[in-house]
């Protein structure tokens, strides 16, 4: 039983900005795969080449104004595919302007999990991303401790003592 | 699957076969049986191609399929008086095992309602804010919870409390690595203190009353307590000296409060009782594996513990547990144990020697295998040397005690326990940070084991 590679990935068609997200993100690379995607098609394509049995997307990062396929969207495919790679994905959409339907849809069909407002604070950006990151250990209970060093170490504690995952042998 | 997991399958496979086809002339075909079984359970337990408890109940199935009175092959096993099968099931529900469903589910009444976290936060309110003191704190209450709950379970919980401790300590403050160390080792000490710290315990205690003698919890705390306390005040002492806070307080956030539901009350009632009258065992007789049945019983009566929290009750450590006691009693009852014993020319050393030796033998192998594994692979060896008239010298308590004690002591890697592997995960520490100290516990460890064998447990019993 390999513990999974969990995948953090960033859509965004704006080369600097990209280059902001990853490098903003980029203490988490020691531990998570950091991927970065200049539009949804590339992102698409390239999920459906993840190993079903040894990878899990933890966090999509997904700009909503794009060229091509918009973020809202991407998401709402992704939210309609059945892979375990996908599974339990925190979903979080990048944007300024997204409006009231696209909202809707948005929490309806996308799964969206959190909004984040561009430009961000850099320190903010690395906060929310370990707290998504927890979640998502948390809620897919998976095996922590390989990952705990870059996640919320209290709250991973925590839920070690309730739940039990693993004892003295 | 692995390359890795497939070779040590086929290794454990080899394992069984070997002693079928080697001239073993002195073994019966029951006994190479075992032998095989024991071989290949040594081997996926040190390698873990499976999980170390699924190799613990392969191990019961083909005792019962090959060894039992049961068994297909029954009648071409000759001379072997093969018993029930029921003799090897049985151990997934004796005394012991109900010893520990006992402590299980305490620990699982006392997360939920908090009271573990409360009974830290009083016994820590009157250490203060000085870091030696916190750090001294912090060892006597993560020890002594984990005399009564896992020692995971208990490094959890206090590495919540110790981690913000450490976010607040200034950039390259040493005094980090002592917090983070002091969790898993205190957590792993700390199990030795009674029959249901730790799941070794059980292993030797089991293999003491299969024997006909009794080891009373009160008297088994007894006779650890000497160990645990130097050996915590050594760790201690080791810790502020190779890593001192560089501050003259630390922020130590302690709130919470005491539950008061009715169920709650309950809980502690049961909690308390039941606790009481283990420390009191001596002054009434009632077995501790009959006052366990006590929470096990109550609890679900009065709702402090419902079906969720019976289902994630650690029944893998049970089943552990049985497979290991199962495998040494096929091993008394093919007299693999006493072919084992005889391999080796023992009337070469003194009894005190083989002792220590043991001793040796249990940290060594416990540093790198679990040490409910560990337990189990020595304790039948031990226990029949001792029966056999080789050990005269020493007691069979004491070597039980022994190896029991050793197998919690290895503490120097990572993967020597899962207390380990939690303090490494936060970062706090390196393993070379783990290693240092943990050599040096294991080290003390071993002194004072051996002068708890000569000096107190030899002279009682």
């Amino acid at each position: 039983m390999n513990d999974p590679k969990l995948y953090i990935l960033c859509v965004e068609d704006e080369m600097d900005v990209l280059d902001a997200i990853l490098r903003d993100l980029s203490p988490f690379e020691s531990t998570f795969q950091l991927e970065g995607f200049s539009s949804a098609q590339e992102a698409g394509a390239w999920i459906d080449g993840l190993d079903p049995d040894a990878d899990r997307i933890a966090l999509i990062y997904c700009d909503h104004v794009m060229p091509g396929q918009r973020g809202v969207d991407f998401m709402s495919e992704l939210q309609r595919r059945e892979s375990v790679v996908l599974k339990g994905t925190c979903k979080v959409l990048f944007t300024g302007q997204a409006g009231h339907q696209e909202t809707i849809t948005a929490i309806n069909e996308a799964g969206i999990c959190h909004y984040q407002a561009k430009p961000w604070e850099p320190d903010e950006l690395v906060e929310l991303t370990r707290k998504l990151l927890t979640d998502f250990v948390i809620a897919e209970a998976i095996p922590p401790l390989p990952y705990m060093s870059q996640l919320d170490q209290k709250r991973i504690a925590e839920h070690l003592h309730e739940n039990n995952p693993f004892q003295d042998a | 699957m692995t390359k890795k997991h497939l070779i040590a399958i086929l290794l454990g496979t080899v394992g069984f076969l070997l002693p079928l086809v080697l001239p073993l002339e002195t073994l019966s075909l029951a006994g190479k049986i075992n032998l095989g079984i024991f071989l290949m359970a040594a081997i996926f337990w040190i390698l873990e191609p499976i999980p170390i408890y699924a190799t613990s109940v392969l191990v019961m199935l083909m005792q019962i399929f090959l060894l039992s009175a049961e068994s297909p092959i029954a009648g071409a096993l000759g001379d072997f008086q093969a018993p029930a099968y029921t003799l090897y099931l049985n151990t997934l529900a004796n005394s012991i095992i109900i010893l520990f469903l006992g402590g299980f589910v305490l620990a699982a009444g006392a997360v939920k309602y908090q009271l573990d976290r409360n009974l830290s936060r009083i016994i820590l309110k009157p250490f203060g804010t000085k870091p030696g003191s916190i750090l001294m704190g912090l060892m006597l209450v993560t020890a002594l919870l984990s005399g009564f709950m896992s020692n995971t379970a208990t490094t959890a919980m206090m590495m919540a409390v110790i981690l913000p401790i450490a976010a607040a300590a200034p950039e390259g403050d040493r005094f980090r690595i002592a917090l983070a160390l002091s969790i898993p080792f205190a957590a792993n000490i700390g199990g030795i203190l009674t029959p249901i710290g730790t799941p070794p315990n059980a292993i030797a205690i089991n293999a003491l009353v299969s024997r006909g003698i009794d080891m009373p919890f009160s008297s088994w705390m007894g006779y650890t307590a000497p160990l645990v306390i130097s050996g915590l005040a050594a760790l201690w002492f080791i810790l502020i000296r190779m890593y001192p806070s560089s501050q003259a307080r630390l922020p130590l956030q302690l709130e919470g409060k005491f539950q008061t539901s009715p169920k709650a009350i309950a809980l502690y009632v049961i909690f308390a009782l039941t606790v009481l009258l283990w420390v009191t065992e001596k002054l009434h007789e009632i077995p501790s594996g009959l006052v366990a049945f006590i929470p096990v019983a109550l609890f679900p009566v009065f709702g402090i513990i419902e079906r969720k929290e019976i289902r994630s009750l650690p029944w893998e450590v049970l089943w552990l547990m049985a497979g290991g006691m199962a495998l040494g009693v096929a091993m008394n009852q093919t007299g693999l144990a006493v072919w084992l014993v005889e391999l080796v020319p023992w009337a070469a050393m003194s009894p005190m020697m083989i002792l220590a030796a043991f001793g040796v033998v249990a940290i060594l192998l416990a540093t790198f295998i679990a040490n409910t594994v560990a337990a189990t692979l020595l304790i039948p060896i031990m226990m029949t040397l001792v029966g056999s008239g080789i050990g005269d010298g020493f007691a069979i308590q004491t070597a039980a005690l022994m190896v029991a004690v050793g197998a919690s002591l290895g503490m120097s890697l990572p993967i020597s326990t899962p207390p380990n592997a939690i303090a490494i995960s936060t970062g706090l520490l390196n393993s070379s940070h783990m290693l240092r100290v943990g050599v040096v516990i294991g080290l003390v460890g071993y002194v004072l084991l051996l002068a708890s064998a000569f000096l107190i447990w030899n002279l009682i019993f």
